[in-house]
């Protein structure tokens, strides 16, 4: 049991890996995104595996079932030539991936299990009928309710920016407002002129 | 756990909330040409605030949602102080976004949810209010800065500093998730125990300061992570610039101090020691840089960049003593960055922005007041007597001397006075040299009145600190342990 | 708040609050507001001064507090608090009174000036300074009140500031007094530095513990602390009470209105370094060395400074060579630790001195500006009571008794004598010739004034007539304290227990011997006219009497015999020759050299052209790494936490 678990950590984990590398080589933005998926894939397969379901199947709903698909549409309606983004890319290559390659070594040293060792923390087993949306939930509303609102607050924040920056009044643009059209009197229209014969009209 | 949290301590923060919906609603119905009725909403909702936050000060810290907010005096004091700040951002920065078309509901709604998310920042007790704070104020400050939509230096100004600002958040983050594993609690206070209970491994609590430490020095701009400041205080209109340089920064230190000072004290010896590195190098780089700028936005940036450098003077001394230095520092600062850019507002127009420094060319001979007033503030940012510069200067120079720090401080004294030089240079522009532009200088009653008192306060504050140096002092003996 | 801290801060605050009155708001309350707005602000002073001196010298009253923390960083607190004693109290009757005396003259004196309350503004501001000054129970404030007089005093002398020899003047008195001020700043930063602290109490407390303190400051010569202690302060009293060799600055600050050469440079600012040095007495009776280098100091101050009053033509220098030489006297008071005796001297110098000045000032009025005494004459009969107002000054002057100056340069003298400090010989030579020559030059003036024949004009003797009584009554109130205060002062300032704690007398004081001898003022004043001073007096008078009065042609039979000596008067020892040779010379070239040397070589061609190409590489290079790349930007902060986190991964 536990070795089958152990296993399953390495598959998906590698599998993240791997996603992640894709998505910063591939030269596609299409295909950079579709690693990605995969990446959402992998890391709610080791949520599941924590038990954590609902963290898991939210992830697959909400970043790869709107996010993803909504990158998608607008990655492939801007045709972004990433070539010319990456020009610099080899060149920075040596420095660049020198410095990665170190850090990668440092972190890899100072998360070495031993460090955590003294930690010893073992999750307690849950009960048959224990709900994982419903504690999430609970928790949400109590104990995380200050982080939750703030959250909240700067998805707010989000919208009004997102409107702010993206959302213009053309004002060359003719288009008709039919609450006008409603309101229009017959004085706004129409205006009755009398002509006494032999006078123009002004 | 069921029980209702408690929301008194946190009335200031709810009360913004609030209003701030009700302004961004209220906005929606009002048309362009009636949209001062905005800037009062604002006014109004911020002043309003302030009335909470003075009306009761709590003698101790009292704790509240699930411990993740702390109500103290400290708290309190930089609260205030960022609400001013904010309500002097609105009156300067208003003629100028009218003139830009940047009069929008959302100017000021985006820079009042950004103050909300200070307030959090500040009363933050918590790894995650800290960092949902931090993401609430940054979030509107690169709308904020993208807000001149047609300006292609604003939006890249906007895109530079969005990039960047996740890249430190992820930083950031990546240190707490650290600390969390080693300690297995984001409350500060856990943290605190469980780093001082010895039982966390050195190398899992270095990796994680080391992170957590480069993500504060982002937000405040220190060196190396500070390349966002120059472009963005040139880049962003300067109403934004104004905002970004000012009231964040105070946020800023209060950061620093509970993060570090509260949380991580603990690891006193190690931030210390990065610390020390970090205000050298900004020290260095902020003045001896300032020096070639030609843009006086851009000036004030590095300039900003070695005040940062000093704050942390006072921040490495981890002393009660240094954190009052700290706070201090931070809040005469903020006065005189108010001054520089509302004079820089008070004499662009539209079309132009002062924001050259050869448009300050004989200044005296336009406006002589407030050639003074620029005098003023030019002054005190060099640190020179009797204004209220050096007073920061030298109590947080006296606390790094006190904790030990007698080399720093002579590096400090030494390249405040290269850096003397080139807030010299603004003076000798405005005094000496003949005017080239002549066009009358305009601005509203209220904005001379307001930017006047500004000037002033820099130079009674400068011969009367203590009121100012005790609050402070009392502040932090009443909040830190 | 209590009332006496009321009190005590109506004192300094009533001429600030005239001052401001006047100063800015002088167009709106017009002339006679400035002068009844300042004028009652120091007569309020005075008022309060007066209660608060009798509560100290009735009731015993004393007062040490800090009113107001102006700063406190770590463990330094600087203050702003006041120690009321009786020096304190000594100090605010003087300066209060004569202050409010030149007031009222001013109204005369200035009637015609355009700058009347800009001058009545300054001279309230004054008198708030140095009230503050007197008042102070730290250095911080002393050193302030101490700047602030300066200030004024700077102001007032370049009042007239259309004349280029004002304005040379009061440079002149800036650049003098700066090299004082950076010894007394450098003393003070000492004190600071070896007792951490600047409050009075608490440093006179350490001074005890620091007596036998070494300070090595150049390598190889240890001195006593305390000796160098006292003598960076004694620097600072030699620049405001102008001792030689900073003197040079007080005869030219006669260019100044009269009226603050009476209040600023004869009675009050000047005697700020006598005061100083009285208030420091604990730490001065630390060091024999520094006391002796006052003593010396003061009597050829004396000495020198009373032999140019010879010579002098313009009634006010005359006046002011006088003032220096008793500026001397009162240092040599200190040296022989005489305080009570140097401050006493200090009153009653304050009151004849103004006197004398307000009368020069009175005939200078009266000879429309005219300041030449080989334009005048006879004056007698035109200004009768300048005449005898002036008797009483010069008198006192002279030290003839019962006049007030004969008590107390009469017990310099005696002081002196007791003393056995080293140099003390050479002072007691110095201030008895100089009792002879202070009687013949104070006589010279006055029969060159009002004796002998009228030498002025047609035009303006037509014009001469007594000056109106503004400036008669400040000479009356002014004569009456030079005639007493003496005689009514000596017993309780000198030999009561006055100044109790407030001065400390070292064992080895002469004032103690003096004591010893004291049998009353009848008896003192009987004795003194036994002895040699005084008859060095008469004859000096007796002397002035036959060559300006009897044989008019003997001074110039003299200058012409005395070529060389007069020339070396006349140059005033060449002090300025040699500070303009020396110093200012001196400092051309070397600030030539300087400039070639340094400035265009090392700073303009190595450390601006070269530190602007440094900043200009830098610069550059620091443009180079703020390409506007984000991914620069973004590298640079990755590599940064790479670096601490390197340093941080090695250490742990």
């Amino acid at each position: 049991m536990i070795d089958f678990s152990v296993f399953v950590f390495y598959a998906f984990a590698a599998v993240l890996l791997a996603a992640g590398a894709g998505v910063i080589v591939s030269r596609n933005p299409v295909h950079a995104a579709l690693w990605l998926v995969l990446a959402f894939f992998s890391g709610s397969g080791l949520w599941m595996l924590l038990e954590a379901e609902f963290l898991a199947i939210s992830l697959v709903l909400v970043y790869v079932g709107a996010v993803m698909v909504l990158f998608l549409f607008v990655v492939m309606m801007l045709d972004i030539n990433l070539d010319r983004l990456r020009e610099g890319f080899w060149r920075y290559f040596p420095v660049g991936g020198l410095v990665a390659l170190l850090m990668v070594g440092e972190l890899v040293l100072a998360s070495l299990s031993k460090n955590f060792a003294t930690m010893g923390r073992n999750l307690p087993a849950a009960p048959a009928d224990y709900s994982n949306t419903r504690e999430l939930g609970m928790l949400l509303y109590t104990q995380y309710l200050y982080p939750f609102e703030l959250a909240a607050v700067i998805l707010l924040v989000a919208i009004v920016a997102a409107i702010a920056l993206t959302l213009r009044r053309r004002t060359n643009t003719k288009y008709q407002n039919p609450a006008q059209q409603v309101r229009v009197k017959r004085a706004d229209r129409v205006r009755m002129v009398d002509i006494a014969s032999g006078e123009t009209a002004e | 756990m069921s029980t209702i949290p408690n929301f008194a301590p946190a009335a200031a923060e709810i009360l913004l909330l609030a209003l701030v919906s009700l302004v961004l609603v209220i906005d929606l119905y009002i048309d362009q040409a009636r949209r001062a009725l905005t800037y009062y909403l604002s006014q109004g909702t911020v002043l309003l605030t302030v009335l909470v936050l003075v009306n009761h000060v709590n003698t101790a810290p009292v704790f509240t949602f699930s411990n993740m907010f702390v109500d103290d005096t400290l708290g309190r004091v930089l609260k205030v102080l960022v609400l001013l700040t904010v309500s002097v951002v609105f009156a300067y920065g208003r003629q100028y976004a009218e003139e830009r078309d940047m009069l929008k509901g959302e100017f000021f709604s985006l820079i009042l949810f950004a103050t909300l998310g200070m307030m959090v920042l500040i009363s933050a007790n918590h790894f995650l209010t800290l960092y949902l704070g931090l993401e609430l104020l940054a979030l509107a400050q690169y709308a904020l800065v993208a807000l001149q939509r047609d300006s292609a230096r604003a939006t890249e100004a906007a895109m530079k500093y969005f990039v960047l600002g996740a890249l430190a958040s992820g930083l950031l983050l990546y240190g707490m998730s650290m600390i969390y594993g080693g300690t297995g609690s984001l409350n500060l206070q856990e943290v605190a125990q469980g780093l001082a209970s010895g039982r966390v491994d050195h190398v899992v609590a270095s990796v994680g300061l080391v992170f957590i430490v480069a993500g504060l020095a982002f937000k405040l701009g220190v060196v190396p992570f500070h390349m966002w400041i120059p472009d963005v205080y040139e880049g962003a209109p300067t109403a934004v610039t104004l905002f970004i340089g000012s009231a964040p920064k105070i946020a800023g230190v209060a950061f620093f101090v509970r993060m570090l000072g509260e949380g991580l004290a603990p690891l006193a010896h190690d931030w210390q020691q990065m610390l020390v590195l970090l205000a050298v190098v900004s020290m260095a780089l902020g003045n001896i840089t300032a020096i070639a700028q030609t843009n006086l936005k851009r000036m004030l940036a590095y300039s900003t960049i070695s005040h940062m450098g000093f704050v942390l003077l006072g921040i490495l001394a981890a002393t009660q003593q240094g954190y009052a230095a700290a706070t201090f520092y931070i809040s005469t600062y903020t006065l005189m960055a108010l001054g520089a850019f509302g004079v820089m507002l008070l004499l662009s127009r539209a079309g132009f922005e002062a924001e050259q420094l050869n448009d300050y060319k004989g200044l005296n001979k336009r406006n002589p007041w407030f050639a003074l007033i620029m005098l003023l503030v030019m002054i005190s940012m060099a640190g020179i007597p009797p204004s209220v510069g050096f007073f920061a200067k030298l109590s947080v120079l006296r606390a790094a001397l006190d904790a030990g720090y007698t080399w720093l401080v002579v590096v400090a004294v030494l390249l405040s006075l290269i850096g003397a030089f080139y807030y010299l240079r603004v003076i000798k522009l405005m005094y000496m040299d003949e005017p080239e532009d002549t066009s009358p200088i305009g601005g509203d009653l209220d904005v001379r009145v307001l930017l006047s008192v500004n000037g002033l306060a820099v130079l009674l504050f400068g011969i009367l600190p203590q009121p100012l140096l005790s609050l402070f002092n009392h502040a932090v003996v009443q909040s830190l342990r | 708040m209590s009332a006496t801290k009321a009190l005590l801060l109506l004192i300094p605050l009533a001429p600030l609050f005239g001052a401001l009155l006047a100063g800015l708001f002088g167009r709106a309350i017009g002339r006679t507001g400035a002068h009844l707005a300042t004028i009652l602000g120091v007569a309020t002073a005075l008022g309060a001064a007066l209660v608060v001196a009798n509560m100290v010298f009735a009731q015993g009253f004393r007062y040490n507090e800090n009113l107001y923390t102006w700063l406190s960083i770590g463990t330094l607190q600087l203050n702003v608090g006041f120690l009321i004693d009786p020096l304190t109290a000594t100090m605010m009757v003087v300066v209060t009174f004569v202050s409010l005396m030149v007031h009222i003259y001013t109204i005369g004196y200035m009637h015609e000036d355009p700058g009347y309350q800009r001058f009545f503004s300054y001279i309230a501001l004054f008198t708030f300074a140095m009230l503050m000054l007197v008042m102070s129970n730290n250095f911080l404030q002393l050193f302030f009140g101490w700047e602030a007089v300066g200030l004024v005093s700077y102001l007032l002398i370049g009042f007239w500031f259309t004349r280029p020899t004002a304005v040379y003047a009061n440079m002149k008195a800036f650049l003098v007094n700066r090299v004082g001020d950076f010894g007394f700043l450098l003393g003070i930063g000492m004190v600071l530095a070896y007792t951490g602290s600047l409050d009075y109490t608490t440093v006179f407390g350490f001074a005890q513990g620091l007596g036998g303190s070494m300070v090595t400051l150049i390598p190889g010569h240890a001195w006593s602390l305390m000796t160098v202690i006292c003598i960076l302060l004694f620097i600072g009293a030699m620049g405001k009470s102008a001792q030689m060799p900073l003197h040079v600055w007080l005869p030219d600050s006669m260019e100044g209105p009269t009226p603050i050469s009476a209040l600023i440079h004869a009675a009050t600012m000047v005697t700020a370094g006598i005061f100083m040095v009285s208030r420091m007495s604990p730490l001065f009776e630390m060091s024999a060395t520094a006391r002796s280098v006052v003593l010396v100091i003061g009597a050829t101050t004396a000495l020198f400074m009373a032999f140019l009053g010879i010579i002098q033509y313009d009634i006010k220098r005359v006046v002011a060579y006088s003032t220096l030489s008793q500026l001397g006297y009162m240092t040599v008071a200190l040296g022989v630790s005489a305080y009570p005796v140097a401050i006493f001297h200090l009153a009653t110098h304050a009151f004849f001195k103004a006197l004398l000045f307000l009368g020069a000032g009175s005939v200078i009025h009266a000879m429309h500006h005219e300041q030449d005494m080989r334009h005048m004459g006879g004056l007698r009969k035109h200004l009768p009571i300048t005449y005898w107002t002036a008797v009483v000054g010069s008198l006192a002057l002279a030290g003839i008794p019962p006049f007030a100056g004969f008590y107390s340069k009469d017990l310099i003298i005696e002081a002196v004598q007791a003393s056995h400090a080293a140099g003390s010989e050479y002072a007691l030579f110095a201030v008895m010739a100089g009792v002879f020559i202070t009687a013949f030059y104070s006589f010279r003036m006055l029969f060159m004034t009002f004796h002998g024949d009228e030498r002025m004009d047609h035009h303006t003797r037509e014009h001469l007539h007594e000056s109106p009584w503004v400036i008669t009554l400040p000479l009356v109130l002014l004569a009456i304290p030079s005639l007493l205060s003496g005689l009514m002062g000596v017993q309780p300032l000198v030999f009561g227990d006055y100044f109790g704690s407030a001065i400390v007398l070292g064992p080895d004081s002469p004032v103690l011997e003096l004591r010893k001898e004291w049998e009353g003022v009848l008896h003192f004043t009987l004795h003194g006219m036994t002895a040699l001073p005084f008859f060095l007096a008469l004859s000096g008078i007796a002397l002035s009497a036959w060559m300006y009065l009897l044989r008019p042609d003997v001074p110039a039979a003299i200058k012409a015999r005395m070529g060389g000596i007069y020339t070396l008067l006349d140059n005033k020892y060449y002090f300025d020759r040699f500070n303009e040779v020396v110093f200012a010379g001196g400092a051309q070239v070397l600030g030539g050299g300087l400039f070639r040397i340094g400035d265009q070589t090392i700073i303009d061609g190595g450390l601006v052209n070269g530190s602007a190409a440094l900043v200009a590489r830098g610069a550059g290079l620091i443009r180079r790494l703020q390409t506007g790349f984000l991914y620069n930007y973004a590298f640079m902060m990755i590599f940064g936490v790479f670096a601490l986190l390197t340093i941080w991964l090695f250490k742990a």
